[in-house]
């Protein structure tokens, strides 16, 4: 207990004045406890079919994924499993979410969730400062709403600004940040209105129209800086003529669908979910912060809904509601009550993010062994769920496992050069490994150049080779005899040892091949490419 | 039953299910059993399937190219600027003297030079003519070429179902909620083998990995069954396909020196050539781009260069279906973003477009020698048969007789289907 206590004392500190209003939150280990019985209650069948914790293995290369983005390194896992105090799981969480690489690692989950949807390829520009804002922010743990608050309001240079990303993303038209303000913020993918009332949701048209008038104002302009092509957000205050005809307005008409040429009607700036409205002429930025005060208001469940959802969806695997930007209005949950008290442990909390995650990751939901049948035909949080690494994750257990003495091309040997380098070829695993994080998982698939990658990527089949010089190469040397070797292999690549079946293969197969060193890169090849490498159990 | 609620919410319209619910529908223990799945499903619509493996090809030609420099040349008018007009194939129709193979070929062809829409950026118009719908960040639209592949699936092709050669622009449509199955392989550079597709150790070393592979994914497919079939699935798809002999296709020297010279030399001959040899393995949907027709300036210097790197390939690729009696089955669609502004700037340049531009068919039952619409003397205006996106989609399913009806049901179970609204251009056909 009194190790969270010193956690949180030095978490709060560190966050300055923005958190410093907030009350102490509560417990996350109590929170937890709570959260498990509820599901309990909520989930009778659970008490029958729920597995056990996972073993201490599975959890520190799950939580190291979850958390920091990247798989323990063999030292870290032993050290783990030698560690005998009964408290060392919420310790690594606690650590783990101290360390700088959860605000990089977060950042770029959110930076996907954002630009996944850009509705125009230049917003690339952005894409960097977005993710260096989040980093900081994270890190700083600055609070939820808070960073909403700066998402919806932001203005200016994008390279500069990275709160502009979501702006930037829809290129600043009114209708699109309106609808993704919506899904992201609030899960409500209130924008099916845009052209028709929703066929199964109670929205209505004129409903995502007050919405997207709360942006006609927030406009974007290319412009030319000594460091490049860029953006700029601002907030436009005077109608712009174009060559001919009005080409920005000030305020937002609803279209008319029998004459997509007519003005369309004016709509008033009104949030769908209270009704509350501001007047017409209202000024851009007076509107989007009137809107972020309604958004992230602690009377608007839809707000923490929708956080707690996503974040419970990354880690535990599964949704209380599925996808995790659609919660309704008139979808239930799976456990509603669960849900509800991580909702109110979260708005008491003041919205602070690590100590959600915090509680997510110490409920024995989180760290179930995964079932011995799919999880998709098991009661909901019966059982872990192995869900498939993010790009970065995969690039970053890649870099890990082969970097230490893998040497990047050696024509440009420049540190900038090389930079630039690994920049590029992290932007092409990307593009192969990428997927948009919102998906439901099982609409997530791997695909063809991601296996031809793994399996023929010449640069990577060099840096897998037992040469001397390669982490393989040197594993060999350091363990000349087959099953320790076997066994560090396992460790460094999977986060695991072997079980006997798979010792006894993989001796067999060594034995079989005759070249040890061709039989360990054979061996090597395997675990890369297997199910289990690219997945987070 | 929560699952099976959900199975039945995504099952389609027309009672199929996607071949990931269906492998759940049939449980655990079936889809345990090596390599049931796809091919059993695709064979038990064997017969079905065989009636329409038609396929597609689409010349795409990024920027937006201009209309009177290709098919509606205005030499009588200011606005047509230097182009002249060449008499065709086909009596009466005339199009731009900067394409006179493709002239010969004017039988074969079907030219509307009335199409219309309204989206004049890039990367919106890019997505508009590549998926029928305006890009919105809540649905991701599958590109036409996923909804072909996954309309007209070809069982007997171990090639991936969607190919696009040239580097993509800087807008790439992919398959949306159709996914990664549908995804579209790119192939950089036509002549080279496709990326990371060469297998680095002895064919036997490959296979005695892929050996040791399964067997060690045994311990993990106890834990998660779903996931390993699945991996394996794409495994076997994968390795099935770099050690098939239908990847000679990306061989270009396997083509005797007669048809080489025949397609001409360049990225986009090359690209042409290649899409007739995936074509002929089966590969429904092939995309070629030949890019740079964004001529803001210099439009009559630049444009005649690009109509020289089309001109022949494009004229090789519809004699060449045709003598291997392929044209017949595959719909060959040549466009762009949009067109260009009959008003030429100050730069000599013709800026975008989108109000009435010129698309070019052939195959598949597209009647050729035909020219549908007719815009004004000076090219600004429609004077008859406006032809929308959605018309043009709408032909482009009846010539591959694919249902533009159906109705996918996207991740957030919002009902979509392949073309909304429009008509197809009748005139195309019969």
């Amino acid at each position: 207990m009194h190790r969270w206590q010193a956690f949180w004392t030095a978490a709060i500190l560190a966050l300055g004045s923005l958190t410093l209003q907030a009350a102490q939150p509560p417990n996350p280990a109590v929170v937890a406890r709570q959260v498990d019985q509820l599901l309990q209650e909520e989930l009778p069948e659970l008490s029958s079919v729920a597995q056990g914790r996972c073993d201490d293995a599975t959890f520190l290369r799950r939580v190291y994924l979850d958390l920091v983005g990247r798989a323990p390194t063999a030292d870290e896992i032993s050290w783990f499993l030698l560690d005998t105090s009964p408290d060392k799981r919420r310790q690594v969480v606690a650590e783990l979410l101290n360390s700088p690489e959860y605000g990089q690692h977060w950042a770029g989950y959110w930076r996907d969730v954002v630009f996944y949807r850009a509705s125009d390829p230049r917003a690339r520009v952005g894409v960097e400062s977005f993710e260096r804002f989040m980093a900081e922010a994270l890190n700083r743990n600055v609070s939820w709403d808070k960073i909403a608050t700066e998402i919806i309001t932001a203005t200016g240079d994008v390279r500069q600004r990275g709160a502009t990303g979501l702006i930037l993303a829809q290129m600043g038209d009114a209708e699109l940040i309106a609808a993704e303000v919506s899904r992201i913020f609030l899960g409500i993918q209130v924008q099916c209105a845009q052209c028709h009332d929703h066929p199964t949701d109670r929205w209505r048209r004129q409903q995502f129209h007050e919405l997207a008038a709360f942006f006609p104002r927030t406009k974007i302009r290319p412009m030319r800086t000594a460091q490049g092509r860029t953006f700029v957000v601002f907030s436009l205050e005077r109608p712009v003529r174009g060559r001919r005809r009005l080409r920005w307005r000030l305020e937002h008409y609803m279209p008319d669908l029998n004459n997509p040429q007519a003005e369309g009607t004016l709509m008033r700036p009104k949030f769908f979910l209270t009704g509350r409205s501001l007047p017409p002429g209202t000024p851009d930025l007076v509107r989007r912060r009137t809107l972020a005060q309604w958004i992230t208001s602690p009377r608007n469940r839809w707000f923490a809904k929708a956080f707690v959802n996503r974040m419970w969806y990354e880690l535990v695997g599964r949704g209380f509601y599925e996808p995790v930007d659609d919660l309704g209005p008139d979808r239930k949950p799976v456990a509603p009550r669960t849900l509800n008290r991580l909702c109110r442990g979260f708005i008491d909390s003041g919205y602070n993010i690590k100590w959600l995650m915090a509680v997510i990751c110490t409920t024995e939901a989180y760290q179930r062994a995964l079932g011995p049948q799919d999880s998709a035909q098991q009661v909901a949080f019966a059982s872990g769920t192995a869900t498939r690494l993010h790009a970065d994750q995969v690039w970053q257990v890649l870099r890990d496992l082969l970097q230490p003495v893998a040497g990047i091309s050696p024509r440009r040997n420049t540190p900038a050069g090389r930079a630039r380098l690994v920049a590029a070829a992290r932007r092409q695993f990307r593009q192969i490994f990428g997927f948009d994080p919102s998906t439901p998982a099982d609409e997530v698939q791997g695909s063809i150049p991601q296996a031809l990658f793994l399996m023929n990527n010449p640069f990577l089949q060099r840096v897998m080779s037992a040469r001397p010089g390669t982490m393989l190469g040197q594993l060999l040397r350091e363990f000349p005899d087959n099953e320790p070797a076997v066994r560090e292999l396992y460790l460094r690549v999977l986060s695991r040892e072997p079980k006997p079946s798979e010792m006894e293969k993989a001796l067999a197969y060594i034995h079989q091949v005759g070249d040890r060193a061709e039989a360990f890169e054979d061996l090597l090849w395997a675990l890369v490419n297997s199910t289990e490498f690219l997945h987070r159990r | 039953m929560a699952w099976q609620l959900i199975v039945q919410a995504r099952a389609r319209k027309d009672g199929t299910f996607h071949r990931r619910q269906w492998l759940r529908m049939v449980g655990t223990g079936a889809a345990l059993s090596p390599m049931l799945g796809w091919a059993d499903f695709v064979a038990t619509r064997a017969d079905e399937l065989k009636k329409r493996n038609k396929q597609c090809i689409l010349l795409w030609m990024q920027g937006g190219p201009s209309q009177f420099e290709t098919w509606d040349p205005k030499p009588r008018h200011a606005n047509g600027g230097s182009t002249k007009a060449i008499s065709t194939q086909v009596p009466g129709v005339h199009i731009a003297e900067h394409l006179p193979q493709l002239a010969k070929q004017m039988h074969r062809l079907a030219v509307i030079r009335t199409v219309s829409s309204r989206e004049g950026s890039h990367p919106r118009a890019t997505a508009l003519m590549h998926t029928s719908y305006l890009p919105t960040p809540t649905v991701k639209y599958p590109s036409f070429g996923a909804v072909v592949a996954q309309q007209l699936p070809n069982p007997e092709c171990e090639l991936p179902p969607v190919v696009q050669i040239g580097r993509q622009g800087t807008v790439a449509v992919g398959a949306g909620f159709l996914g990664m199955e549908y995804a579209p392989f790119v192939v950089p550079q036509a002549g080279q083998p496709p990326q990371n597709s060469q297998i680095l150790t002895s064919a036997s070393r490959f296979r005695r990995r892929l050996g040791l592979l399964e067997e060690l994914e045994e311990e993990f497919a106890k834990e998660a069954p779903q996931l390993v079939q699945t991996h394996r699935q794409l495994y076997r798809k994968t390795a099935r396909m770099i050690l098939s002999p239908q990847m000679e296709a990306f061989d270009l020297s396997q083509e005797p020196d007669s048809v080489r010279r025949q397609y001409g030399q360049g990225n986009f001959a090359n690209g042409c050539l290649l899409a007739r040899r995936l074509v002929e393995r089966g590969v429904p949907f092939v995309e070629v781009s030949l890019p740079g027709w964004d001529t803001h300036s210099d439009n009559f210097q630049r444009t005649p260069q690009l109509c020289r790197q089309l001109d022949q390939p494009f004229a090789a690729l519809l004699e060449d279906l045709d003598r291997r009696g392929l044209l017949e089955r595959t719909l060959v669609i040549w466009m762009g973003e949009f067109g260009r502004t009959p008003r030429i700037n100050p730069r000599s340049g013709r800026d975008h477009f989108p109000r009435a531009f010129s698309v070019a068919l052939a195959g598949a039952g597209i009647r050729g020698g035909v020219v549908i619409g007719r815009t004004s003397a000076d090219g600004v205006t429609i004077e008859d048969r406006p032809v929308s996106v959605a018309d043009l989609f709408r032909t482009f399913c009846r010539a591959l007789e694919i249902d533009a009806d159906h109705e996918y049901m996207t991740p957030i179970g919002r009902p979509i289907k392949i073309v909304d609204g429009g008509q197809a251009v009748e005139e195309l056909f019969g």
